[in-house]
């Protein structure tokens, strides 16, 4: 039934009413003018005019012959005359006669019969014997007046007559409106009826699709999977469908008209179900109720609870407000979700596991392999016999092998936990290409394979990437081609694709080895794959190299692709989106001596005993002065009293790091706080260094340790005046203060400033619990004294305190408190 | 005016149920002119089988006043007279018919019923002057057709005979 339907009725409806009550209120008036008409045919103003009229000429006559009769009885003649004079004196004045009178005619006739009467008043009104002897003059007036009274009769009735006859037109004018309006009733009526039939069919259509409506909706209900429980505004249950009664084990009949709330509702959960109850009748807000699927608990009827899914619609109905929730049984699937979420976490704590392990194990094997590496390095120094030293060649390379595999596993490691970062520095592609092609050259000259490489179109040489992993990945890749490809050729060829914003360089390696297998090409880049050639177990290799070539690729935002026939060689494609840099100046100093000139004296800061111990080995061999801690905190000690000219620190060490101990060095003001310190590090990611040097270190060595970069560090520092100025107070900014304040005023100024630094310092130190607020707004206030005096330190550290409480860093709030007090006391020291 | 005032007070002593000793006992037989004749089936008489009043004897039955126009006169009038049921129940005629006669012998038929409080009087004074036959007098049965509408009819107006001067009382 078309939804429209009562609004188009509308307006027909509302006509058909109006036209009704024009008809009726028509018929209304109409009637009532009949009913006046009738009335007034019925009350007669006229009836007994006419007889009036006539009456008037038998009086006459009545009159006339008393005037014959002799002997003349005078009293009789009197009444007769007065009778006749009584009559026309009606006739002349009564409102029944007005109409009569409004006809000249009969108004001049009565004017006539007046005068008679008028006339003959004083005769007979006079005494007995003047009326006899006048009897004479009475009958000749009244003979004269004869014709005039019977022609008033007459006139009379022509009168009455006609509007008698207008009377009638007017009462069958009355009639035929009235009939008229009968007729447009009665049409009206008859539409009236037909527009009520016509509803009546709707009603009845509409009530047939309604009933089938319900009788679907029925069906639907019961059929449906989904619980559906109807309630009232009151929460009492209206329905309780079949799929309700197996999910919650209540049956209809047993629970229709109870509160919901006892019956499905767990009990946990009933005073939060009546508070929203309350609430929503309160408020009308609602947070259920039309607002999609909601999870919540439910209970059967045996007191168990289970997980529901649930959505809550309302509904108008003419019993008030009804909620209509569908209910779904998700216990099984929350179950699945639980146990699906255990296992994907069960399987992510094993992957972790397993990263874990690598990391730690390598970086232990790495440890102890320094160690060998470096002893090695001193052998060398030794006096060795021929075989001794072969010995020793077959132990380093053996040594540098297991620590490029060791190398692999952990960046592989490192990928896959996402801490692998890439530099963004100017690398020459072509000097690099170079270089690898050189290396290879001897290697491929074996093979009898002839190596090449070139740009296809307009070379790039400078571009922004990440020197060492583009290396390795082409390190690898060439090295692959060469060690695959016997009496063949590998060529290499780059190519730069320019677009204004972005350029994609692709380094194709192409070679005409023997190829690789159909079914290992789309695994080629997986880990520890290694081919099943001969040729394969001749070459040897961890079946890692590509895994690490595919992530150092995908580091740097590119891509890297393989074409393979077997037996006729294959193509790897290397593409990335590169853009171009500008070379860097060059380098015009002269290149630095390797060795150092002087003797230098050295603290070695390092836990590990061997590193200690070969660092120590490499350095006093070259003539240096060594001396050695064991930890951070020893090595800030000892830099605090000794004067060095260069500082190795480790980073990883116990009591206190290196990161921290380099601070305290800094900024304790010691004989050696502004002495060069060389980081020590294994893990030399780029952040990293980047970290290291804004704690004041002043280079990154990457362990292991070589004679060759040690003697070119010292190099690099011997002349190194203590440069690296790290100025704890701004001299002319504190200068300034003191020319602006006056020297009584700055003087105050600066023990109250002391004061607040010594207060703080205390506070921060002692054990009690802090608030990292109350820390935060503490040393913003004091940074701010301290940018006063130009104690620059003292600030910078405070607003890393700051910082770190506001964030809740709780390590570096550690650390950075630690190095407050010799910052304050180098502070104190230049400011007062 | 003297003599409206007097029917006035005589009203006022009905109204009160004050005893008026010429209406209470018998009709005196009238001394002055007799103006109305009551004959037939009736229960006091005064004169042979009839009983006659004159002016006085008439006018100290207790009259009444009637303010109305009429279809025969011009404007509104008050009519005093005697109610035609004060007559009725002098009588005792209780149901029947009235033969009311005119001067000029005309008669109209009048129903006992005609005769209720607040219903036709026997006039003899048109705006407190006597009627002389000339004015249709000497009595007029007037009824209040101003105030009451049913009385607006043709049955009414023939029943307002003029120059009445007898009633018949018939069973």
């Amino acid at each position: 039934m078309p939804a429209n339907t009562p609004l188009k009725a509308k307006p027909g409806r509302a006509f058909l009413a109006l036209a009704g009550l024009v008809v009726i209120a028509a018929i209304a008036f109409l009637t009532l003018n009949v009913q006046r008409e009738i009335r007034q045919l019925g009350s007669a103003q006229s009836d007994n005019v006419q007889w009036s009229l006539a009456q008037a000429e038998v009086e006459y006559l009545e009159y006339t012959r008393q005037l014959e009769i002799a002997p003349t009885n005078l009293v009789t003649l009197r009444r007769r005359f007065d009778v006749f004079y009584s009559r026309v004196n009606t006739l002349t004045t009564a409102s029944v006669f007005a109409g009569l009178r409004a006809d000249p005619e009969a108004q001049d006739k009565l004017e006539q019969i007046s005068g008679f009467l008028d006339q003959t008043v004083p005769v007979i009104d006079a005494n007995d014997d003047v009326v006899l002897a006048r009897l004479d003059d009475l009958r000749a007036m009244a003979a004269e007046i004869r014709p005039t009274v019977r022609l008033l009769a007459k006139s009379g009735l022509d009168v009455f007559a006609r509007a008698a006859d207008q009377q009638r037109a007017l009462v069958a004018r009355t009639m035929t409106q009235l009939a008229f309006a009968l007729a447009c009733l009665i049409g009206a009526l008859f539409l009236g009826v037909m527009y009520l039939n016509r509803l009546n069919a709707q009603v009845a259509g509409r009530e047939r699709a309604q009933s089938q409506i319900a009788t679907r909706m029925n069906t639907v209900i019961s059929t449906s999977l989904d619980a559906m429980i109807v309630s009232d505004a009151e929460g009492r249950i209206i329905e309780f469908n079949p799929a309700a009664e197996a999910i919650f084990g209540h049956h209809a009949e047993d629970v229709r008209g109870k509160d919901i709330a006892k019956i499905i509702v767990p009990d946990h959960l009933r005073d939060a179900h009546y508070a929203g109850m309350e609430r929503m009748r309160r408020s009308g807000e609602r947070r259920v109720v039309g607002k999609g699927r909601v999870q919540l608990e439910g209970k059967r009827a045996n007191g168990d609870t289970f997980p529901v899914e649930l959505a809550l619609q309302s509904a108008k109905t003419d019993d008030g407000e009804i909620f209509i929730a569908y209910l779904r049984d998700i216990s099984k699937r929350v179950a699945n979700e639980h146990a699906l979420v255990e296992a994907r976490d069960k399987a992510l704590a094993g992957e972790k596991l397993k990263t874990d392990f690598l990391a730690t194990m390598s970086h232990e094997i790495r440890t102890p392999l320094n160690g060998l590496l470096g002893n090695m390095n001193l052998l060398r120094d030794t006096r060795l016999s021929k075989e001794q030293d072969r010995y020793l060649g077959y132990m380093e390379s053996s040594g540098r092998l297991l620590m490029s595999h060791i190398s692999d596993v952990l960046d592989i490691t490192r990928y896959d936990a996402g801490k692998l970062d890439t530099r963004r520095e100017a690398v020459n592609i072509s000097a690099l290409l170079e270089d690898i092609v050189d290396n290879q050259s001897a290697t491929a000259a074996d093979n009898e394979t002839s190596l090449e490489w070139g740009w296809d179109g307009p070379p790039m040489h400078w571009i922004v990437s990440d020197h060492d992993r583009l290396q390795h990945v082409m390190m690898n890749l060439i090295g692959n081609a060469v060690k695959f490809t016997r009496r063949g050729k590998v060529s290499i060829t780059a190519s730069v694709h320019t677009e204004p914003d972005q350029s994609l360089l692709t380094l194709q390696i192409a070679d005409t080895g023997e190829g690789i297998e159909d079914k290992l090409v789309g695994q080629i880049f997986d880990d520890f794959l290694i081919g099943n050639t001969k040729r394969n177990r001749e070459v040897g290799g961890t079946g890692l190299g590509l895994g690490i070539a595919k992530r150092f690729v995908q580091a740097l935002g590119g891509k890297i692709e393989v074409e393979s026939a077997l037996n006729e060689g294959s193509t790897f494609t290397v593409k990335l989106p590169v853009t171009a840099a500008e070379p860097p100046a060059e380098d015009t100093t002269p290149p630095a001596l390797l060795q150092a000139t002087r003797t230098m004296r050295v603290l070695i800061v390092e836990d590990n005993e061997v590193n200690r111990v070969v660092a120590r080995t490499m350095l006093e061999a070259d003539g240096h002065i060594v001396l050695e801690a064991h930890d951070g905190r020893e090595g800030a000690d000892l830099a605090a009293v000794e004067a060095f000219d260069l500082i190795f620190m480790d980073i990883n060490m116990p009591v206190m790091d290196g990161r921290t101990a380099a601070r305290h060095i800094r900024s304790a003001g010691g004989v050696s706080a502004n002495v060069p310190i060389i980081a020590l590090t294994a893990n030399a990611m780029a952040s990293e260094q980047a970290d290291l040097l804004q704690d004041g270190m002043n280079d990154v060595l990457t362990k292991p340790l070589s004679r060759d970069a040690l003697r070119q560090v010292l190099a690099d520092y011997q002349s190194a005046q203590p440069t690296n100025i790290w100025p704890v107070v701004d001299a002319d900014h504190t200068a300034e203060t003191r020319l602006a304040l006056g020297e009584v005023a700055f003087a105050k100024l600066t023990s109250q400033f002391s004061h607040e630094v010594e207060d703080l310092l205390q506070w921060l130190g002692s054990d009690d619990a802090h608030d990292y607020l109350d820390v935060a707004s503490r040393s913003h206030k004091v940074a701010g004294s301290a940018a006063v005096f130009g104690a620059t330190a003292l600030r910078e550290a405070l607003k890393v305190i700051e910082t770190a409480a506001k964030t809740g860093d709780h390590a570096t709030l550690r650390r950075e408190i630690n190095t407050l007090a010799p910052i304050w006391s180098a502070t104190k020291h230049d400011l007062l | 005016m003297i003599t409206r005032f007097r029917a006035t007070i005589l009203g006022l002593m009905l109204a009160f149920g004050i005893a008026i000793p010429a209406g209470a006992s018998d009709i005196a037989v009238p001394s002055g002119t007799p103006i109305l004749t009551i004959s037939g089936d009736i229960e006091k008489t005064n004169v042979g089988d009839t009983l006659v009043f004159d002016a006085d004897t008439l006018a100290a039955l207790g009259s009444v006043e009637i303010e109305t126009s009429t279809i025969w006169t011009d404007g509104v009038d008050t009519f005093q007279g005697i109610p035609l049921k004060t007559l009725v129940d002098l009588v005792g005629a209780d149901g029947g018919t009235l033969l009311a006669s005119a001067i000029n012998d005309y008669t109209v038929e009048v129903p006992v019923s005609d005769a209720v409080e607040n219903g036709p009087i026997l006039a003899y004074l048109l705006n407190g002057a006597p009627m002389s036959v000339r004015d249709k007098g000497p009595l007029w049965i007037i009824y209040p057709y101003d105030q009451n509408a049913d009385y607006r009819s043709e049955v009414t107006y023939s029943r307002s005979i003029w120059q009445l001067d007898r009633i018949e009382v018939v069973r």
